[in-house]
């Protein structure tokens, strides 16, 4: 632009350069720990087949969910897609993805510092304490321990083992490496690594906050409209500031690396930096257009989506025409190719992302598989790829010896890229066909097509979903492959070199800022500053300066973070309050949390959006007020099966859940549900249930009996409904214990509950003393309703 | 090596290396910094647009519309009926709105009575026996109010639009003496034919 100046601004940075080093005194002799990294790289490759390999289970799960009745009902219990499929996303996203993060930072920031890390011990504590948590998860999770937000399931113990592994061990070590460092500025994969650690410790604190019950229970402090806003600045930000700014240090520091190009902007660098770390905090409200959500808020995070279009799109330019130059390479270069289909990806997903946050596209894709395919454009193609080629330029450098096979990894690139075409096209024709599908009207007016017919539409796509997916894992074995061939001919000792560099003086002069060339020229004052200031020489006083550096990001996280959600949770307006909605009764509380646990919410949606076809198909569209007792909201984000929010209106009949649980298809044929008669075959634990209403009540539902009697009001309620089931045709007796113990018979009370409270008519509650026999409690007037009704129908028969 | 290929051999890095890493400072691509300008002016006026001012604009108020004419849509050429058994009588036999009615209980109805009214959980509708209903009009009445305890829910909440209920109903009573594949076991007892004598 202005040729002089920018050439002036060059020399000047150079002789500062030179001056320093000739100032310094002795130098210091240091080598990289690569240990670390080996550790780091082997966990990401066993991780990587782990989670794409549950990948595959559960999607063979959805189209043949049958298997798991070829087990024993406890263990079928765990082959659920519902239970499973948290398991895929956090093998994928905190396993794999991050250890591929950790392997990037431990052995970019050593180098971009020129020093080791600044603790041994918290590099070791750090990845074996993560290893654990990745172990506590793939255990608990199939046991149904889950607080039911999207990536953030982990109950309340491990969610504190994150905080410490990340923060006190990741976090510290990574600071006190950047304070000890030898060289004086950091380099912008840096601060994509300070942007990632700072936020991601801030999102996972303030969205697992809960009231815990139990070693393997709690509830979310937050309840319906807010939870979820909550949970989805979480959610969208995880994708952010876990997969998307620490892979974009990742390909900062590895393509120029590869291509042994000079990064093409710098300036690109620090506007597409600050105003992504600035703008993507806000986008998280644009995973609930047209819920009970504010419209505000909505709008608010499409805008910011829309906005976060262009800075996105700076990582992808800078990472492309970085390779200007080298383009010759990657024809023969596997790493290269990797990186750059993984940024391409990039590219897709980051145009997507904000076309799918505009409501009106919204409107068609949420709920359905499209979104599936955007995130696994995402996952697969920038995560999984920029991963890939990374490893492979590791692996002769960390085993000190060539990769094995050059041509196997090429092999890798085009299967997994094959894999992903795969994937992702008939999972967007999947997503377009359903959502078009559940909107079509015939020329009268009425729906077109009832759910079941929508799914079983597109199964045909899950079914080549399946053999993509193996494919995927086939490419991820050849990497795992090449590895182990290229560890075992590695040295019989590691060599480890010592490098050398000067200790950072403490003076230091900033160099001037360039004048700007409009200076002195016929201008207005204003004008020169704006030019001074857009040319961001200012910026790179900023980057020695790390403790100030983070405090700026952690700044404009927050200070985003707070103009979105402080609002929601003081204005009293945003969620207009509903007279008749009341509280669960005990039973129905121990029923919502077999719902949790079994993960229902991950097929089932409870929010009936304002649309003519979602009122035809499924009733009266869900208000805020109606989930203010909800810890953890249930409002999902996928209809694999039908919404569930007026469930209790449209099917009141305990004895149709009964049997729709013990074997779906005999209710539905072709329905995709698993039989879950492990419900109908387990005892309800009574014993846990007064430690649940006490939380409630600590949340703010207020109970006319003592708490004392909650195991006692259950039962009664459980008695009613068993009573029923039993009057309309349903077993006595199963499993060798009578119906109302089951399970299953609290899930129906919850079902028969759901989404009713807002067609009542407030009467005055009679005071009934818990243990009459006429009703379960007075807070219940629902089941009082069904009672009196059961029995008439009793007395008529 | 490859540094000498470069496309703009004037463009020369900038004096600072991180682990050999260097950095242009070429300017922003100039539709990349002017799309994000637009993105951004544009944003509020959208905001002020949807969320200042007029009403009407809302997605709920934009529902409603499309909702009230979804319904007017639907019965544009029929007032207001009354569910007597005249009516039901009439409807049943007129294939235009039983096949209103239709798409209602595919909707609604299926998951207990079967797509061919069968039965599953709920009664078989084809066959001459029937549990709660003596008449034509009676099926108005259990799908309104809903029959023991709420096994029938009550689907006047979940259906407001009476039209609605009386096509379904007709429907309903279309389906006797139909022959569906995989008819449940007879529920309740016969009654006489439909009449429009009550």
């Amino acid at each position: 632009m202005f040729p002089t100046t920018s050439f002036d601004r060059k020399l000047s940075v150079m002789s500062q350069t030179s001056l320093t080093a000739s100032e310094s005194e002795a130098l210091e002799q240091f080598s990289y720990d690569d240990a670390i990294v080996r550790l780091f790289v082997t966990a990401t490759i066993f991780w990587g087949i782990v989670g794409t390999s549950v990948g595959v289970l559960v999607a063979v799960l959805l189209v043949m969910p049958s298997i798991s009745d070829m087990f024993r009902s406890d263990i079928g219990a765990m082959l659920s897609f519902a239970r499973l499929r948290p398991l895929h996303t956090n093998a994928a996203i905190f396993a794999f993805a991050g250890n591929a993060i950790f392997a990037a930072v431990y052995y970019s920031t050593q180098r971009l510092c020129k020093c080791s890390m600044w603790s041994w011990t918290l590099g070791r504590l750090h990845f074996w304490g993560w290893q654990a948590i990745i172990v506590a998860a793939a255990v608990t999770l199939p046991l149904g321990i889950t607080q039911s937000k999207e990536y953030a399931e982990l109950e309340w113990p491990i969610d504190l083992a994150i905080a410490v592994v990340w923060l006190l061990f990741f976090g510290v070590n990574f600071m006190m490496t950047l304070l000890t460092r030898r060289e004086r500025h950091l380099y912008v994969a840096l601060w994509f690594y300070i942007a990632t650690i700072v936020t991601v410790t801030i999102l996972h604190v303030f969205n697992n906050l809960v009231v815990p019950t139990g070693w393997g229970k709690s509830y979310s402090v937050y309840a319906g409209v807010q939870d979820a806003l909550m949970q989805w600045w979480y959610g969208h930000n995880a994708v952010a500031f876990f997969l998307t700014t620490p892979f974009l240090g990742l390909m900062y520091y590895f393509l120029p690396k590869a291509a042994d190009r000079p990064v093409f902007s710098y300036k690109l660098s620090i506007i597409h930096f600050w105003s992504l770390v600035f703008i993507y905090i806000w986008a998280g409200p644009h995973h609930l257009h047209y819920t009970a959500l504010p419209e505000w808020a909505s709008t608010f995070g499409m805008l910011f989506s829309v906005m976060l279009w262009m800075p996105s799109w700076g990582g992808m330019i800078n990472g492309l025409l970085t390779l200007r130059g080298a383009w010759h390479k990657v024809t023969t270069d596997p790493v290269l190719k990797f990186f750059v289909v993984g940024i391409t990806f990039y590219g897709m997903a980051t145009f997507e992302g904000p076309m799918l946050s505009i409501k009106s596209v919204n409107a068609l894709s949420h709920y359905t598989d499209w979104t599936i395919a955007h995130v696994h454009s995402g996952a697969l193609g920038w995560n999984g790829f920029m991963t890939f080629g990374m490893i492979y330029w590791l692996l002769p450098r960390l085993y000190q010896t060539k990769l094995w096979s050059t041509k196997l990894a090429e092999w890798h690139f085009w299967i997994g890229t094959i894999a992903i075409l795969l994937y992702i096209i008939p999972i967007y024709a999947a997503g377009i066909t359903q959502g078009l599908m559940w909107r079509a009207l015939k020329p009268n007016g009425d729906l077109m097509y009832n759910f079941l017919e929508t799914v079983q539409q597109i199964v045909p796509f899950w079914w080549t979903r399946v053999g993509a997916g193996s494919l995927y894992v086939v490419g991820v074995l050849m990497l795992a492959f090449n590895a182990v061939m290229t560890w075992m001919s590695r040295p019989a000792k590691y060599d480890v070199p010592v490098y050398s560099a000067p200790r950072l003086p403490k003076a230091y002069v900033d160099p001037s800022i360039p004048k700007s060339s409009l200076a002195g020229t016929p201008v207005l004052e204003l004008a020169t500053k704006l030019d001074t200031v857009t040319h961001m020489d200012w910026h790179r006083r900023w980057e020695r300066l790390p403790v100030r550096f983070t405090i700026f990001t952690a700044l404009a996280v927050l200070l985003a973070s707070a103009l979105e959600l402080v609002p929601m949770f003081l204005i009293r307006s945003n969620i207009p309050t509903i007279s008749t909605v009341k509280p669960y009764t005990p039973l129905e509380l121990a029923g919502r949390d077999i719902y949790v646990s079994e993960g229902c919410y991950n097929c089932h949606s409870q929010m009936i959006r304002p649309m003519v076809a979602e009122k035809l198909m499924y009733g009266e569209f869900s208000k805020a007020g109606e989930s203010v007792y909800d810890h953890p909201f249930q409002w999902g984000s996928r209809r694999i099966g039908p919404d569930l929010a007026r469930i209790g209106i449209t099917q009141q009949s305990g004895l149709w859940h009964w049997r729709h649980f013990e074997n779906p298809s005999y209710i539905s044929e072709g329905s995709v549900m698993p039989s879950y008669r492990h419900l109908l075959e387990e005892k309800l634990n009574y014993n846990e249930i007064e430690k649940r209403v006490r939380a409630a009540q600590f949340l703010g539902a207020t109970y006319a009996f003592d708490p004392k009697d909650s195991a006692e009001v259950a039962r009664k309620q459980a008695e009613k409904v068993a009573a029923e089931i039993v009057t309309q045709g349903g077993p006595v007796e199963y499993n060798g214990h009578l119906t109302k113990d089951s399970t299953a018979i609290a899930l129906i009370a919850y079902l028969q509950r759901v989404g009713t409270d807002l067609f009542k008519t407030e009467e005055p509650a009679a005071p009934i003393t818990p243990g009459a026999t006429e009703a379960p409690a007075p807070a219940t007037p629902e089941a009082m309703a069904g009672i009196i009704a059961g029995d008439e129908q009793a007395g008529s028969q | 090596m490859s540094s000498t290929t470069d496309p703009n051999p004037t463009n020369v890095p900038l004096g600072h290396a991180y682990d050999g890493i260097r950095e242009y400072d070429n300017p922003l691509p100039g539709w990349w910094k002017w799309l994000f300008v637009i993105t951004v002016v544009v944003s509020p006026f959208y905001l002020l647009y949807f969320h200042v001012g007029a009403t009407g604009r809302s997605l709920q108020e934009q529902y409603q519309v499309a909702m009230d004419e979804n319904q007017r849509k639907k019965y544009a050429d029929l007032p207001p009926l009354t569910a007597d058994a005249a009516t039901l009588m009439k409807f049943k036999d007129d294939a235009k709105w039983t096949e209103v009615g239709k798409a209602i209980f595919k909707t609604n109805c299926v998951s207990c009575h079967g797509a061919e009214g069968a039965g599953v959980i709920g009664p078989n509708l084809c066959d001459e026996n029937y549990k709660h209903i003596k008449t034509i009009s009676d099926i108005t009445k259990v799908i309104n109010e809903g029959v023991a305890g709420g096994a029938m829910p009550a689907w006047s909440t979940r259906i407001p639009n009476k039209n609605d209920i009386i096509m379904l109903s007709a429907y309903v009573a279309s389906l006797r003496g139909s022959n569906p594949a995989k008819p449940k076991g007879p529920d309740g007892s016969p009654i006489a034919p439909w009449s429009a004598d009550e």
